[in-house]
């Protein structure tokens, strides 16, 4: 029988953009948009569809030409608009599950603009990626997030 | 809107049974709904019931004074034997109130299983569902131990 671990973590990122809630929130919303930040490397060849609303899937893949394969594979669960996405997710490593994800992002006004908090709560299984890689993986994409937006 | 609470509960057991067993006390409805059910004054009705990966279960919890709390689960992860995670989203009324990931590990133990249930849980309503899960699970846990008296 295979050795099965399952290792359970919490993190919390907090960044502060210098737009208001809805045009954050329009970043995850719509599917074009999102496609511009929501992605890996620019060398990676990759696909992304987004059925934003409640009970919506999303999927996002890519990988080195040649290489691993990472597939997201997504759920929406709760939307407030401006305010609140919560979604499950799954991350793939070629056919291998490697975690299952629970992840909230809440948008509030602030002085600056906008301030979010993305809380993930993930189960990593069987050793294959931990929270501390996730959630520098995860600060990647917030910084992309902050480059479309400026832009 | 009340920010997020978020919890991460976990609870451990140990049942004289095999890992096999005690994985279809999981895997099949009829012994669930003997075993979830927290106290006899709290019914589960199943609506749906879909037990593999990417399937749903639909049920619905009712408090003696006709509460109910509908419970929505996705199968994510499904490794017989040896582990069961899925995504759970619970309505009350017409509001969401909570979503959750559950994780159930098992591993044998001489002859008896350790289970591990590890609840990661985004409450909307502050603490309440937070105790919710508390006090349901602990109780179905317990539960789950009839399922291998006999």
């Amino acid at each position: 029988m295979t050795q099965r671990s399952t290792t359970h973590a919490t993190f919390v990122i907090e960044r502060e953009y210098a737009h208001p809630p809805a045009k954050v929130f329009a970043a995850y919303a719509d599917p074009n948009m999102k496609s511009k930040w929501f992605r890996g490397p620019e060398e990676w060849k990759s696909t992304h569809t987004l059925d934003f609303r409640v009970g919506g899937k999303e999927v996002s893949s890519g990988g080195p030409p040649g290489g691993t394969m990472h597939k997201m594979n997504g759920e929406y669960w709760d939307i407030v608009e401006n305010e609140r996405i919560v979604m499950c997710y799954e991350m793939h490593l070629d056919a291998t599950r490697i975690s299952v994800s629970l992840g909230t992002t809440e948008i509030k006004p602030s002085a600056k603009g906008a301030k979010l908090t993305y809380t993930e709560q993930g189960a990593y299984l069987d050793g294959y990626d931990d929270a501390g890689q996730r959630e520098q993986g995860t600060q990647e994409l917030l910084g992309q997030l902050e480059t479309f937006l400026n832009t | 809107m009340t920010a997020i609470a978020h919890a991460t509960i976990v609870m451990e057991r140990s049942y004289n049974a095999s890992p096999a067993r005690v994985f279809n006390a999981w895997s099949d409805v009829e012994a669930r709904k003997r075993w979830s059910a927290p106290t006899d004054a709290i019914r589960i009705e199943y609506e749906a019931a879909d037990f593999r990966e990417g399937g749903k279960d639909v049920s619905r919890c009712i408090e003696p004074d006709n509460a109910d709390f509908v419970a929505t689960v996705n199968y994510i992860e499904i490794r017989k034997d040896q582990r069961i995670v899925f995504a759970e989203d619970v309505v009350h009324g017409n509001k969401r109130v909570s979503a959750a990931l559950i994780s159930v590990e098992l591993a044998p133990k001489g002859d008896a299983t350790r289970l591990a249930l590890t609840m990661q849980i985004a409450s909307f309503d502050g603490a309440g569902m937070e105790q919710g899960y508390q006090f349901g699970w602990s109780a179905a846990l317990d539960n789950l131990a009839k399922e291998f008296s006999q």
